[in-house]
């Protein structure tokens, strides 16, 4: 190339570097705005898998097919719904072969005979069902469902189990209305008896079975009672708890009848109506729910209440009581059928059924069917249902409601357990039986929460407020830089660690000497202004000594003695107020351990509150001093500088000039350690008892949400209700804390933009 | 923006002290010195808690003199009635529960006494008006045994491999036991890389040998013959070494040492039993430290022992130097990303500042919150998908369907990565305005100016972002329960099996081993010195990472003094 001319091309950039340049920004807006997505999408994970709980029931139908016509008294089926039965008035069963299309084969158990069966009793749960006949006897048996896998698909079987045919105490008498329960030794069986001089009888039996070397001998009827003297009225329908001790009788009037077996037999224990302020107060229906300690009854105008058995205030005993009330249906129920896993029942009159839950006193699901329901059952797994029109064909329902138990107010709200005294907020998911609840309300949880955080709260933003105030405004330059960082080194102490020392250290070191500590936190404060006012009055040579801005340093001394002091003050304090007369010597005990129930009533627990607080503080007081400090030092120096030239003290600076400029920088900083300690969990694992509690006492400890998660989460089954509780847990800590800090944040920068101005 | 100097506000005003004639307070003077009682407090507050974790975790290491007290004829702290009692002191504190008439407090001691065998529990307290005299005898031993915590005693004899008797009074005693001692940890060393790794090994052949049988069923004669003949000849391979084992653990048991208690029972114990031991109140300073240093390496080398009471902590330490370092190895460039797009390439406005606030706040969501969601996206959804695609012949036993260090690692990836993109963003920022609109100006294109300039100039800053995160990853225990960590792993997650790198696995934490031993060990007070001791290591881990990372900061605040910091 000749000299002095340029090529056109040395200003262009090479293609290469336009390349990279091009692909770099593709590849960093997009990777970086997926990481950010990637962050944001933990809210959506964990949001998905609680929305679960929140969702009714949902339900379709599966398939429907036709049964053979007739007068039916009972519809039972099979856990899978498979194999359905529906049992004639006379006795005959009639079994529905769902995957055949409705094929029905009929069978009459072999102890009726040629005997006619007047009433027909069925429990669900053990798939119990007891005949009464005209001739005044019963025969009771089951109908046992087997699951048969052998040949790779399910195939449902059937079996029966007959005890021979058993005369009442009224032989003769037709029996109207026959009802049974049992355990493993004893069966109970109440039967209403209609007399031909239009008398009516209650009687039960309780028939036993004989325990012997070699086996089991035969079922007889032990026992026989006559409640006929009870009765106000003719009884329309009467129940037989599984426990096989009490027998409940809803009454033509409307009055239902609780009584109870004891050594000495049946005793009228509570004549209750459940509907005494509704109409005529008559009962259109009386059913169980599952553990026969609830029953749900409707009227003939469609209410439809729960009355549970609990003690009543100053009784023992337990009878029963109103809990809870559905909304209205139209009419009282003509089907009934309730759950066997879960307190939900399914009922409903003419065309509209309702699913509702019990215990929560929420409906999962209601609608109006195409069709007028006849007869219907709850699946026994909880995942079908089945209904019985009026033309005599049969529908089958699949059921999708894994989270009956937890809805808006199961979660949050009162819920009135069974055999509870009151409605309560309670958290307790596992628990010892089968028949057990999970309680599943996250309020103690949350009341927890809060109170480890006020404790921590109370403690750490007197000493982070005043240290950062300190700091900021009177400390010796020189420090400052030694000052921050030990203090930022405090923030980063693992919270397993403090946990541990709270535990292990703390919590046995405060137990015996709580008057101590509260020695100390009266005389620390007091201490320390007195010996401010008594400096600041020597002459100046000797104030000269101590150079502004190293108090602190000066007062470390006078802080280990006034710690010093409280601390060996506590035990002579406690000797002179915290003492307890003990009852069996009578000698005065000076332990405050002792003192604090006997004065207060409320627990005194090692691992407590106050341990928790102190601990939680070392948390919180870096964060509250680092940002506090920041904002206070942020003020401009204008500002200050104008008070001090116009003669105010620095103290005096620092209270009118810089405090207010910087509050709001203040209350971030509180925002940001109230929401360090809302989520803090392994210093309350480790340092309170755990025991979900709703109280503020501060001698006892308490269970929060985070330190929840850590101790259920890992026992939790994948996608149970527990799991998705224990999620929602999770989300509230995260709502509450981002929430928190974003409300920080924006005042930070509220407060930043404000100094520009200034 | 550092505390202005050009007007210095902790000077006094002397006008106000010469206008008070040298008497009259200055106002609130008195609230000053109140306000530095919260700063006094603060410090003390951090230095005594590093105070207590410092000396406790020391003193661990620390041998002990022992002390034997002749107790009262009533005093309840006799052992089976005998007079004396021999032990460590560990703590002395006034006795609870003391009663007014008995004139206030009084003092009881609390003393380790071992012999866990013997004694069934290894402390006892024992109250100061029982004691009846102290000495330090010389002639007391404290055994270091593979079970039952400590023996305390008097060497009776000891019965060499080789069956001479060896009395105390002999000068070679001492000098024999040290030469049995090293002999019987030597073969326990063998013993356990037999059973352990050659037969561990063995077991790892058999296993997939197995998955192999199952994959061939019925239909491959040949492969399932070549396969049972393979098996075999692992069979006969176990059968040697187990074989050799034996024999070894046999010879442990030939020598043998017989003590007195210090309450008086003779007691023999095999010196394969034996770890360590030394006359307590025979130590020089010089031997007594070396003793510790020796204690402290144990502690890092060596496994644990006794449901983690005893032994060392050294898989606790690995694991989270693995977990730390996956967790950086997964932070660092996702963190870089996102905070070049906040910074260099995203529009800034109102959506961009939203989104920094956003992620500048999720660094305080609680950590259990991204446990949960490692467990519930990274475990039990990522990982069962991989189990059901690539280990379905393991299933119903999850591979990677359960925790594991590589959930771990990207769950604390996740929760530290806003603090890694808030620091980069500040490093970034901070770099001058005028080096990149020099670079521009040379004709370097964007990307360019940002590798060459721009990164080179934040590095330090996104190291300390790096630092913070991994001091906040490594203590960190909440998340970690939900998600892989155990209180004793067979297994480290990296070692000489194939494939060398186990992220499925699960390992140990020290956080976690912290929390296990203090909270679910059946006799904390006996696992008391291992906590503290891992207490004292997490902390010095810690801080020291912390103490980097501030000293870096400031740094670099110091030289980027006109940034945006």
């Amino acid at each position: 190339m000749a000299g002095g001319t340029t090529d056109p091309k040395r200003f262009q950039a090479s293609k290469a570097t336009l390349l990279m340049d091009a692909f770099m920004t593709h590849f960093i807006k997009v990777g970086g705005a997926l990481v950010i997505v990637t962050v944001f999408g933990i809210f959506v994970f964990i949001l998905s898998q609680i929305v679960p709980l929140f969702r009714g029931a949902r339900v379709h139908e599966k398939t429907s097919v036709p049964t053979p016509p007739g007068d039916y008294a009972v519809m039972g089926a099979d856990e899978w719904t498979e194999l359905p039965f529906l049992l004639r008035g006379d006795g005959t069963f009639v079994f529905v072969d769902i995957a055949a299309g409705g094929a029905a084969s009929e069978e009459r158990p072999a102890p009726l005979g040629e005997k006619t069966v007047t009433a027909i009793g069925y429990r669900p749960q053990q798939g119990s069902v007891t005949f009464g006949t005209a001739d005044g006897g019963f025969v009771v048996g089951k109908v046992k469902y087997t699951g048969d896998f052998s040949s790779g698909q399910r195939r449902v079987r059937h079996s029966f189990d007959w005890i021979p045919f058993q005369e009442t105490a009224l032989p003769g008498v037709p029996v109207t209305e026959i009802a049974s329960g049992e355990t493993d030794s004893a069966k109970l069986i109440a039967t209403v008896q209609q007399s031909q001089e239009g008398q009516t009888h209650l009687s039960v039996s309780r028939v036993e079975r004989k325990k012997s070397l070699i086996g089991s001998g035969q079922w007889k009827v032990a026992n026989a009672y006559d409640l006929s003297a009870f009765l106000t009225a003719p009884p329309r329908k009467i129940l037989v708890t599984s426990s096989a001790d009490a027998v409940i009788a809803l009454l033509e009037n409307g009055d239902v009848e609780y009584f109870f077996l004891t050594s000495g037999g049946f005793e009228l224990r509570q004549k209750f109506r459940p509907f005494g302020d509704v109409g005529d107060g008559r009962v259109a229906s009386m059913d169980f729910l599952l553990g026969d300690v609830s029953l749900v009854f409707t009227s003939p105008q469609g209410n439809n209440r729960v009355f549970s058995l609990f003690p009543k205030p100053g009784e023992t005993v337990r009878t029963f009581g109103q809990t809870k009330e559905f909304p209205p249906l139209s009419a009282g129920a003509a089907f009934f059928s309730q759950s066997l896993r879960n307190k939900s029942f399914l009922l409903g009159a003419g065309r509209r059924a309702s699913l509702r839950h019990g215990t929560t006193e929420v409906i999962r699901w209601e609608t109006d069917l195409p069709f007028d329901v006849r007869m219907a059952v709850l699946g026994g797994k909880y995942e079908s249902m089945l209904f019985l029109d009026n033309r005599d064909r049969l529908h089958v329902y699949g059921l999708e409601d894994p989270h009956p138990e937890t809805s808006l107010p199961g979660l949050f709200g009162r819920i009135w357990y069974e055999g509870a005294t009151e409605p309560k907020y309670e958290w307790q998911s596992t628990g010892g039986s089968d028949e057990f609840e999970p309680k599943l309300s996250l309020v103690p949880l949350l009341v927890g929460t809060l109170k480890g955080t006020l404790y921590a709260m109370i403690f750490a933003v007197p000493i982070a407020l005043l240290a950062a105030l300190y700091t900021s405004q009177f400390l010796h330059p020189d420090y400052r830089g030694v000052i921050k960082p030990t203090m930022e080194i405090m923030a980063s102490l693992p919270s397993v660690v403090l946990g541990f020392l709270a535990a292990l250290w703390l919590a046995p070191l405060i137990e015996t000497r709580v008057p101590s500590i509260l020695a100390v936190s009266i005389l620390l404060p007091a201490g320390a202004y007195f010996f401010g006012w008594l400096w600041s009055g020597l002459p100046v040579n000797l104030r000269r000594r101590v150079a502004p801005g190293c108090e602190f340093l000066a007062f470390l001394p006078l802080l280990v003695l006034l710690v010093w002091a409280g601390w060996t003050l506590g035990p002579v304090l406690e000797q002179w107020f915290f003492y307890v007369t003990d009852p069996v010597s009578g000698e005065k005990v000076a332990d405050f351990r002792r003192w604090w129930p006997h004065a207060t009533g409320t627990n005194f627990e090692q691992r407590n509150s106050l341990v928790v607080g102190f601990m939680m503080g070392f948390a919180v007081i870096p964060i509250i001093f680092t940002i506090t400090e920041d904002a206070l030092s942020n003020v401009p120096a204008t500002l200050r500088s104008g008070s001090l030239a116009l003669g105010a003290s620095r103290w005096q600076t620092a209270l009118h000039i810089v405090l207010p400029t910087a509050s709001a920088g203040i209350f971030s900083a509180l925002m940001i350690g109230l929401g360090r300690a809302v989520g803090e969990t392994m210093i309350v694992v480790m340092a309170t008892g755990n025991t979900p509690l709703t109280e503020w006492n501060i001698f006892s400890g308490m269970r929060t949400l985070s330190a929840n998660i850590a101790v259920e989460l890992p026992e939790a089954p994948h996608h149970g209700t527990l799991y998705r509780s224990l999620f929602l847990g999770a989300m509230v800590l995260f709502v509450l804390t981002f929430f928190v800090n974003t409300l920080a944040e924006i005042l930070r920068q509220h407060l930043r933009e404000k100094y520009k101005t200034v | 923006m550092s505390a202005p100097t050009d007007i210095s506000p902790t000077t006094e005003p002397r006008s106000l002290a010469f206008k008070a004639g040298g008497m009259k307070r200055t106002a609130g003077e008195a609230m000053v010195w109140f306000s530095s009682m919260g700063l006094a407090l603060g410090l003390l507050m951090v230095v005594g808690l590093l105070g207590v974790i410092v000396v406790n975790g020391f003193s661990v290491f620390w041998p002990q003199r022992i002390v034997e007290l002749r107790l009262k004829e009533d005093s309840g702290a006799r052992i089976r009635g005998s007079e004396y009692l021999a032990g460590e002191i560990r703590r002395v504190q006034t006795n609870t529960g003391s009663t007014i008439a008995e004139g206030g407090p009084t003092m009881e001691r609390q003393l380790f006494i071992g012999n866990r065998d013997a004694y069934g529990l290894g402390f006892r307290f024992v109250k100061e008006t029982d004691i009846q005299g102290e000495t330090h005898p010389e002639d007391l031993l404290i055994i270091e045994r593979m079970e039952y915590g400590d023996a305390i005693g008097r060497p009776l004899r000891l019965l060499a491999e080789d069956g001479r008797t060896i009395l105390p009074g002999d000068p070679a005693f001492q000098s024999e036991m040290e030469t049995t001692n090293r002999t019987v940890n030597r073969r326990r060393r063998a013993i356990d890389r037999i059973e352990r790794v050659r037969i561990g090994n063995i077991n790892l052949k058999m296993e997939s040998l197995g998955f192999a049988r199952k994959a061939a069923g019925e239909v491959n004669p040949a492969e399932i013959a070549r396969i049972d003949a393979e098996k075999a000849a692992l069979q006969a391979d176990y059968e040697v070494l187990a074989k050799q084992a034996r024999e070894l653990r046999a010879l442990q048991q030939t020598g043998k040492l017989f003590y007195r208690l210090p309450t008086g029972e003779e007691r023999e114990m095999p010196m394969g039993q034996m770890v360590g031991f030394y006359f307590p109140n025979q130590l020089g300073l010089f031997k007594r430290m070396s003793l510790t240093l020796h204690n402290i390496w144990v502690f890092l080398v060596e496994s644990p022992r006794e449901a983690n009471t005893e032994g060392g902590a050294f898989p606790a330490i690995f694991g989270t130097f693995v977990m730390t370092l996956l967790m950086s190895i997964a932070v660092t460039p996702f963190g870089v990303l996102a905070a070049i797009y906040l910074r260099e390439y995203a529009k800034q406005g109102v959506f961009v500042r939203s989104v920094r606030i956003a992620v500048n706040n999720l660094a305080g969501v609680p950590s259990i919150v991204f446990g949960v969601f490692g467990l519930g996206f990274f475990v039990y959804f990522v990982g069962g998908t991989i189990d059901s695609l690539f280990f379905a012949q393991r299933l119903p036993t999850p591979t990677f369907g359960t925790g594991g260090i590589l959930w771990v690692a990207l769950t604390l990836a996740l929760m530290t990565v806003p603090v890694v993109i808030v620091a980069t963003e500040e490093a970034v920022a901070s770099v001058p305005r005028g080096m990149r609109e020099g670079s521009l100006a040379c004709g370097a294109s964007k990307w360019q100016t940002i590798q060459r300039i721009v990164l080179p100039a934040a590095v330090p800053g996104i190291i300390t972002g790096l630092i913070l995160a991994m001091a906040r990853g490594a203590g960190e225990v909440a998340p970690l329960m939900l998600v892989g960590v155990v209180k004793l792993a067979p297994t480290l997650p990296l070692d000489a099996t194939f494939p060398f790198f186990h992220l499925d696995r699960k390992f140990m934490h020290l956080g976690f081993h912290i929390y296990d031993l203090g909270f679910q060990s059946p006799d904390s007070e006996a696992a008391k010195p291992m906590v503290f001791a891992t207490t004292l290591l997490l902390i010095l881990l810690v801080v020291v990472l912390n103490l980097a990372a501030i000293l870096l900061r400031e740094r670099l605040r110091r030289k980027f003094a006109s940034g945006a910091f």
